[in-house]
């Protein structure tokens, strides 16, 4: 067949006909209560300084959010374990929502299954439909496991997890071995952050707990000198490949506790099976035996990091997402003394290459100004790495940053770390704002580059400033979570798309003179 | 094809003939099922784009939710906003009322919306936060229309969540507001929600046989045109059985004739066209519809020539719930596509008698089961595509299955005669694409045959 038999109009082309735009005019005469010089007003007063102040005092609304809730947090979680079903205690379209979420941002299928709770469930609480639920969800998906998280529904009217599980295994809908770990995953606190805590905590330490090992920390001789890896709320597969080369050139053995990169990075076989790889179950208490553990979202994982150096009694290096070359190096030298192994010289080679690549590009990048939305890990490591850069940060907007971690405050931990650097010194920190917040700041206080999610694409358009997609969720490209962005891989990676959009900026706007072949 | 009224059905809003199993059933516990009350009232009412839609619960509700929908709106775009009450702990235990109040002002204050739309969540239905009075009071301060939308998500199914949807534009919103006096009167589109722009083809369509457009409910609405849907002289349900009791009580309390139809395909364009036509009672208009129908059926059946050598025979499954099962069949047969298998799990009886209607006896149905079932109806039936939503669409690419994505999240408009062209399209495009031979071949060097050979 021809290309021109195929050649109908999308809505990109069609709607900008002129039968359309009359349309549209035609329209005007219903957008009800205002002119459109009113409009035309109310816009341009929206993106003035007053306005700012007052958008600034906003109290009690939230505009264009940038957080998801705890249990999606928590099925990203479940999902890092073989053979594990995510299983969410509510009214069912919070599950729906999580699934279409995951599935929008990674392009892949989630399983995930719901109590599908209604009125009745309400008034007489949900044990039957957990009940029910397990029952049916392990017929249908033949689990080895169910990792049960809470809704906003279930916490509010109350419902005992471990009652209800308790009355499954009476009433013989599961056997007493089968295992069901399960956490409180209210969405009115916290985040999907902490939602991803708190189940991972669940599942650690149920199975641990079960096992009937006691920890002996260090003791190599059942986990051949392990060590544990945690990296978190991961939006990125990728980055659990250039965590399993780092770890395989220091010649370690280890167990990563939580790796849904399996079930997010499936190839296609011909066959969909609902699992793919993920944390084996039986590793989980042998891995309270390991020589220490690395955790890579300190923020992120704080409950988990005190069960592991509490009821493990292990020693713990936690870091903020180890972006950029100051930040790859903090990893590679956590991994060498967690496990006395010396850095291999591979990747101090690595380390080289892409510090060259950064020298190449460093003309572009110093002195432009920056705009970083993310969670709190994250953004510590894009600050390092804008900074080691000679890029400025300079409106950062964190709504889940009311964490901490060992006593110090994500904002603390920003500030002191841009305090620090002169490139930092026009940065404010903004924690528990939201994207309209950002709107205000990207209109009145130009930046060059946005750095963040998909989300923050109606503020920079608005603002006519570049978006680099980092972080989650993205929706609206593809293939991004494939590519790393910690390590020095990933360091590469960032750059390149850094370094690239602002040279794409030059090239849409070049006043005629400067379109240059060689830049 | 005849316009008929089809008046022996009685229609409950879920469905039209005396229910067997319970209209609008309720989910299953255990299964991954589909949304929830509170993600269909949202879908229903955020189309009307000049309008501010506030949802009074934690902020994930609008976190997870917020401008996720391929509903266009040719100019407003408040609706894409996402507002939150953004309920904490405190909130729960002391109220969040104040919150709301607050709010609601800071909205109206700040972006001048005609209405404000406030959901309830499940949070704030269980902690028994009175939205109704909140809305009425601020209504009355500030002078401006704020309807509670009272669809928590444990109510129910998303159908239901429709359904409450249209409750509540039935009982704050139409009526409300009278036309221009020299307005000319019309249909109402009532469950056409403009994904992908597809309202925008059928209003042009209508546009050329005459037909005005009074009410769009809700696709690319603005929300004044809503309060006179009353004074329209048809209402058509496009594909939702859920507004089905919109259109029922419109027309017991105004005397509005309804039928439902819908735009897939060439037939069933043709046949709503004719349709409203004739309940419009007007002799010329029928005229210069039979007129407008003839000349773009028989174009379009020239434009699709290439695309039948291509199709004819290919075997289909679909996967779509609710009305879209029995529409999009008649689309499919027109391009002489064999419709293998069809989910009936979120249709009502009728439709399922509508599906029956138009597929042969060896159709598979699927009441239910999610994924697996479906791919298992691909393979068993040796269909060659399968067409449903996006919760599906990555399945289906595991398993190496040709895809159209048909619901919600759909970038491609097809609805009406040019619509049915870009659907023939799509279809060639994605059964004829090489990357389904490049899948199906095993890596030179494996000699394992691949499988499933399609």
């Amino acid at each position: 067949m021809s290309r021109d038999e195929l050649n109908i109009k999308d809505n990109t082309s069609l709607f900008k006909e002129a039968r359309y735009l009359q349309q549209r005019e035609n329209k005007k005469q219903f957008e009800a209560p205002c002119s459109e010089q009113e409009t035309a007003e109310a816009l341009a007063y929206s993106k003035s300084a007053e306005y700012m102040e007052k958008n600034f005092s906003r109290q009690n609304v939230v505009i264009n959010p940038h957080k998801a809730c705890q249990p999606l947090g928590s099925v990203m979680a479940a999902l890092g374990f073989e053979k594990t079903l995510p299983f969410v205690h509510g009214s069912q379209g919070c599950n729906a929502y999580f699934r279409s979420h995951l599935s929008r941002h990674f392009k892949e299928p989630t399983p995930s299954v719901s109590t599908s709770m209604t009125e009745d469930a309400a008034v007489f609480g949900g044990m039957n439909n957990l009940i029910d639920g397990l029952e049916n969800s392990i017929a249908l998906y033949k689990p080895e496991m169910v990792a049960i998280c809470t809704t906003c529904m279930a916490e509010v009217i109350g419902d005992d997890l471990n009652a209800f599980i308790g009355n499954a295994r009476v009433k013989g809908v599961i056997s007493e071995e089968y295992p069901v770990a399960y956490c409180n995953t209210p969405s009115f606190v916290g985040s999907h952050i902490t939602g991803y805590d708190a189940m991972l905590k669940g599942i650690l330490s149920y199975l641990y707990t079960r096992s009937g090992i006691e920890s002996k920390p260090g003791s190599g001789a059942e986990s051949g000198e392990k060590l544990n890896v945690m990296l978190g709320f991961e939006p990125y597969t990728g980055n659990f490949a250039e965590m399993r080369k780092i770890l395989a050139a220091f010649d370690t053995k280890y167990t990563i506790l939580g790796d849904h990169s399996g079930n997010y990075d499936s190839p296609a076989t011909g066959e969909y099976e609902y699992y793919y790889g993920g944390t084996k179950l039986e590793e989980v208490p042998q891995a309270a035996n390991a020589l220490g553990t690395l955790s890579l979202q300190k923020y992120t994982l704080k409950k988990t990091q005190e069960y592991i150096s509490g009821t493990w009694n292990q020693q713990i290096a936690a870091l903020s997402t180890p972006l950029g070359i100051t930040g790859t190096d903090k990893l590679l030298e956590a991994i060498s003394e967690l496990t006395g192994l010396p850095v291999p010289a591979m990747l101090t080679e690595e380390r080289g290459r892409v510090v060259d690549a950064l020298m190449d590009s460093h003309p572009y990048l110093h002195g432009k100004r920056v705009a970083l939305v993310g969670d709190p890990d994250l953004l510590i490591g894009l600050i390092g790495f804008c900074l080691e850069t000679g890029m400025e940060p300079v409106h950062i907007i964190c709504s889940n940053g009311d964490v901490d971690y060992n006593e110090v405050k994500f904002k603390e931990e920003a500030e002191a770390l841009l305090a620090a650097s002169p490139y930092g010194s026009e940065a404010t920190v903004h924690v528990g704002r939201d994207l309209w917040h950002m709107r205000s700041l990207l209109l009145n206080d130009k930046v060059d580059l946005a750095i963040g999610s998909s989300h923050l694409k109606f503020a920079a358009k608005d603002a006519e400033v570049p978006l680099v997609r980092v972080g989650f969720p993205i929706f609206d490209r593809h293939h991004m979570h494939r590519y790393p962005i910690i390590g020095y891989q990933g360091t590469l990676n960032l750059l390149s798309l850094i370094v690239n959009t602002i040279l794409q900026q030059l090239d849409d706007h070049n006043s005629g003179f400067n379109f240059e072949l060689v830049r | 094809m005849d316009p008929v009224r089809h008046d022996e059905f009685d229609s409950q809003a879920c469905g039209s003939i005396a229910p067997k199993v319970k209209a609008c059933p309720r989910p299953k516990p255990g299964e991954a099922a589909g949304g929830c009350s509170f993600d269909g009232a949202q879908i229903t009412l955020l189309p009307i784009m000049d309008a501010a839609h506030l949802v009074h619960g934690p902020v994930a509700c609008a976190g997870n939710s917020w401008e996720s929908r391929g509903t266009l709106s040719s100019g407003p775009s408040l609706s894409q906003y996402g507002f939150a009450t953004d309920l904490t702990d405190s909130d729960i235990i002391f109220g969040g009322e104040k919150k709301l109040k607050d709010s609601i002002d800071y909205i109206a204050g700040r972006f001048a919306p005609p209405a404000i739309f406030v959901y309830s969540t499940c949070v704030t239905a269980l902690t028994g936060e009175d939205l109704d009075s909140v809305c009425k009071e601020a209504a009355e301060r500030l002078g401006l229309p704020v309807i509670p939308v009272n669809s928590p998500g444990f109510v129910g199914s998303k159908n239901l969540g429709n359904r409450l949807a249209g409750e509540a534009l039935l009982q704050y919103v139409i009526g409300t507001g009278e036309p221009e006096p020299e307005t000319v009167m019309g249909v109402n589109l009532i469950g056409e929600y403009n994904i992908a722009g597809e309202m925008w083809d059928i209003e042009r369509l209508m546009g050329s046989a005459g037909i005005a457009v009074t009410s769009r409910i809700t696709g690319d609405a603005r929300y004044k045109e809503i309060t006179w849907a009353h004074r329209a002289k048809v209402n058509m349900v496009v594909c939702s059985r859920a507004l089905l009791g919109l259109a029922r009580e419109m027309e017991g309390r105004y005397g509005i004739p309804f039928f439902e139809g819908s735009f897939y395909g060439a037939k069933e364009t043709t046949y709503s066209l004719r349709q409203m036509a004739y309940l419009m009672n007007d002799r010329e208009m029928e005229r210069r519809v039979d007129r407008l129908t003839e000349r773009e059926e028989s174009r379009l059946s020239q434009e699709l020539r290439p695309y039948r050598k291509l199709l004819k025979g290919k075997r289909a499954v679909l996967y779509t719930g609710g009305v879209k099962s029995w529409s999009v069949i008649s689309a499919l047969k027109e391009l002489g596509v064999q419709v293998v298998g069809v989910g009936t799990n979120k249709s009502t009886q009728d439709d399922v008698r509508r599906i029956a209607d138009r597929v042969g006896d060896d159709t598979e149905y699927i009441p239910e089961g999610g994924a697996s079932r479906i791919i298992k109806t691909v393979r068993e039936r040796k269909a060659d595509i399968m067409i449903a939503g996006g919760r599906n669409m990555y399945v289906a690419m595991k398993e190496q299955i040709p895809f159209i994505d048909i619901n919600q999240e759909r970038h491609k408009a097809y609805a009406g005669y040019e619509g049915l062209l870009r659907l023939a399209k799509e279809l060639a495009y994605s059964l004829g694409n090489p990357i389904w031979k490049l899948a199906a071949s095993p890596a030179p060097w494996d000699k394992e045959a691949p499988p499933y050979d399609r």
